[in-house]
């Protein structure tokens, strides 16, 4: 053990701590710090992982699903690194390993579970080469801090050249996402939903990628299960759906997610369609990587991630769900989940437009707000720092809502008013705040 | 009364909620009891623009603008009649760039569809993304959006669509944003433009009006108070700051 390395761990947990003392998570620092004192510490102590090293990309499901690989793999009785909270660059990354090594610097792991953002697969990869990426989806969010999804695909594709013998585990139902796998020259597998699910098809709802990558020519959809998720293929070039090596089939949706994955069943309490994916994901993952897989009902129903996706608090007689909901396919997926609950309801949207976020909330458009406008809801109050604009996108489908910038004050009264049915849907800067007062508001009942 | 509004190519641009704008458009005058159709043309479409009342181009990114860039020269001379004739038109950003003579880039020079003679250089540093606010002789409000371009826009002796309050405009240094030509309005306002410039909005669906149905035509008020707050909001947060885009993304 180098003595440089043991000192960049010791100066990085103590980060880690002070930061915690100051109610801060302090995972960008603790990374910070330990590259800067080692610059190789990533290297080795990825090296240091006994079995296989896993990273998630895709613009929507990352966290969902590392979360859910490192439980099931905790599951079977494997040791993992994660970076949890979705600490997704490079100094999230070198601190989700730091902070799991002890004292005397080293780490005791079988696996590595690491979501990455995208761009920042390129500053990754150079300091380890995963064995496998899970890529989930290419949808547009953030256009003004990436620009363009074709910059996004661009960065991935060099990404995946760093890394040759990476096995790409990617969403055949994504004609995006298969493209890359296909193009990288990487070995690859695929995962997806085979057969139509929803009659009924969003025709307003914008679809990425609508044209062939290999060609240029529109792709011709059988089905769309969302977004430009479906059964494709390029009626000018060999370029369609692949044959899917992890197929989900009989999915039923409601207020519980039940489904075959290659013919095991699954029953989880989840709401959301676009959880058969995230669940399928770990489901090819598990099996890729030739981990014998047991329980895997029981630890998707004990998971409890508590990270505001889809979190579920009870507050003096509201029941309240959380879930982030940060750009346009994500939104969408958000308002299918919360319309099949056909209850009585109240509804919060918060929209911020910090850095994180994306300063540019024109993609607000790009949702299809006019299925809000069921009379099964009964109020929606909008809130965060540009309520006035999502305000004024729900009076263009003719939706009247209430404007309350302060989110706690916007909960407080939906609980004292409401239907003791709340959703709180808000994107990425206010997620760890909401979750944060949401908490403080269920303990104060106690 | 009817208006017809063609959105051009949404399956190739569609950036950043162009489709608020058709939304816009269509609720305000819906509102007003007048009927309102949008025709989506794809690329392979046909383009009858003597059935069009307002023409909507977006913008795409680089490589499907340039798709439509082939597509649009085959339409060129009848686009150019219909502005002629006083047609109207809003060209956001990548469909703002199109309607000048050329874009010259890196690569090479992208002929443009010469509607208006202003033209577009790459920009040699980084993207001008940020709020913006603008005065416009077309609004008694501040006119509030988004800008996010590569290219700077010169546009010579055209009348610009508004002066800078915050933000970067055309090219950065001219102080001025956008074009004003004819009943045409080209901009790099995303936000979408519409909805929080109503004013901007109204001025679009009166002009259209008039040209069809030959005179003038006062559309009944609205009752705006949203949109005012909306439009105030940003107005109030930015004005009288300098915008720094270039400390936020290298090209």
């Amino acid at each position: 053990m180098k003595i440089r390395r043991l000192f960049a761990i010791w100066a990085s947990k103590l980060t880690g701590f002070v930061c915690k003392l100051l109610g801060k998570q302090g995972l960008t620092w603790s990374g910070k710090i330990a590259l800067t004192i080692d610059p190789d510490i990533l290297t080795e102590m990825a090296a240091d992982v006994r079995e296989k090293i896993f990273v998630v990309c895709g613009t929507n499901g990352k966290t969902t699903i590392n979360n859910l690989l490192c439980s099931t793999l905790e599951g079977q009785g494997k040791k993992v690194i994660c970076n949890h909270s979705g600490s997704n660059m490079l100094n999230g990354a070198i601190a989700a390993f730091v902070l799991s090594a002890k004292w005397n610097g080293k780490i005791d792991a079988d696996y590595a579970c690491i979501e990455v953002d995208e761009a920042s697969t390129l500053r990754i990869f150079p300091h380890f080469k995963p064995d496998y990426m899970i890529l989930n989806n290419l949808f547009r969010d953030q256009l003004d801090r990436y620009g363009e999804i074709d910059i996004t695909m661009n960065l991935l594709k060099d990404a995946m050249r760093i890394a040759p013998e990476m096995t790409i585990i990617v969403n055949g139902d994504d004609a995006l996402s298969t493209y890359l796998a296909q193009e990288s020259g990487n070995p690859y597998v695929t995962y997806g939903i085979q057969e139509q699910v929803f009659e009924e098809q969003s025709i307003n709802e914008i679809k990425e990628g609508r044209f062939c990558k290999k060609c240029g020519a529109k792709l011709f959809y059988n089905f769309y299960h969302y977004s430009q998720l479906g059964d494709y293929h390029c009626p000018n070039c060999d370029f369609h759906r692949p044959e899917l090596n992890y197929n989900a089939s009989n999915v039923k949706t409601g207020k519980v997610l039940d489904f075959d994955a290659n013919g095991e069943h699954i029953h989880v309490n989840y709401r959301g369609f676009y959880n058969v994916y995230n669940i399928l994901a770990v489901y090819a993952a598990v099996k890729e990587a030739g981990i014998p897989l047991q329980n895997f009902n029981e630890i998707l129903g004990k998971y409890n991630p508590e990270n505001g996706r889809m979190e579920h608090f009870s507050i003096k007689g509201t029941e309240i769900i959380l879930n982030l909901a940060k750009n346009p396919a994500g939104f969408n997926q958000n308002i299918s989940a919360v319309m099949e609950d056909d209850s009585p309801k109240d509804l919060i949207i918060l929209i911020n437009d910090n850095d994180q976020d994306g300063i540019d909330v024109s993609w607000l458009w790009d949702v299809d707000f006019d299925r809000l406008g069921d009379p099964s809801i009964r109020s929606i109050t909008v809130s965060g720092i540009r309520c006035q604009d999502m305000r004024l996108r729900l009076k263009y489908v003719d939706i009247p809502s209430i404007l309350e910038p302060d989110i706690e004050t916007a909960v407080r009264k939906r609980i004292a008013d409401g239907t003791g049915n709340l959703y709180v849907l808000v994107n990425y800067t206010a997620l760890y705040s909401t979750h944060n007062i949401l908490k403080r508001m269920e303990g104060e009942q106690s | 009364m009817k208006l017809t509004i063609g959105h051009l190519y949404p399956d190739l641009l569609n950036l950043y909620g162009d489709r608020g704008n058709i939304q816009c458009m269509m609720k305000r005058l819906q509102w007003r009891g007048i009927e309102a159709e949008t025709i989506e043309f794809e690329i392979q479409d046909e383009v009858d623009f003597s059935e069009l009342d307002i023409v909507l181009l977006g913008g795409g990114s680089d490589r499907e603008q340039m798709l439509v860039c082939e597509r649009l020269k085959e339409i060129r001379d009848d686009f150019k009649a219909y502005v002629e004739d006083g047609g109207v038109v809003l060209a956001v950003c990548g469909g703002y760039q199109l309607l000048g003579t050329h874009y010259s880039t890196d690569q090479g020079v992208i002929e443009g569809l010469s509607i208006v003679d202003i033209y577009t250089e790459q920009g040699k540093d980084y993207r001008l993304i940020d709020n913006i606010v603008l005065e416009s002789e077309l609004s008694d409000m501040p006119v509030v959006g988004f800008e996010n371009h590569g290219g700077r826009t010169y546009i010579k002796d055209q009348k610009p669509f508004g002066k800078v309050i915050y933000g970067s405009g055309n090219d950065g240094q001219s102080g001025y944003e956008g074009i004003i030509y004819k009943n045409v309005i080209g901009t790099y306002l995303h936000g979408p433009l519409l909805p929080k410039n109503p004013q901007i909005c109204d001025h679009l669906l009166s002009k259209a009006l008039e040209r069809k149905y030959k005179k003038s035509i006062e559309l009944a008020p609205l009752d705006d108070t949203e949109e005012r707050e909306a439009n105030t909001y940003i107005y109030q947060r930015f004005k009288g700051k300098v915008s720094r885009p270039q400390d936020q993304e290298q090209i």
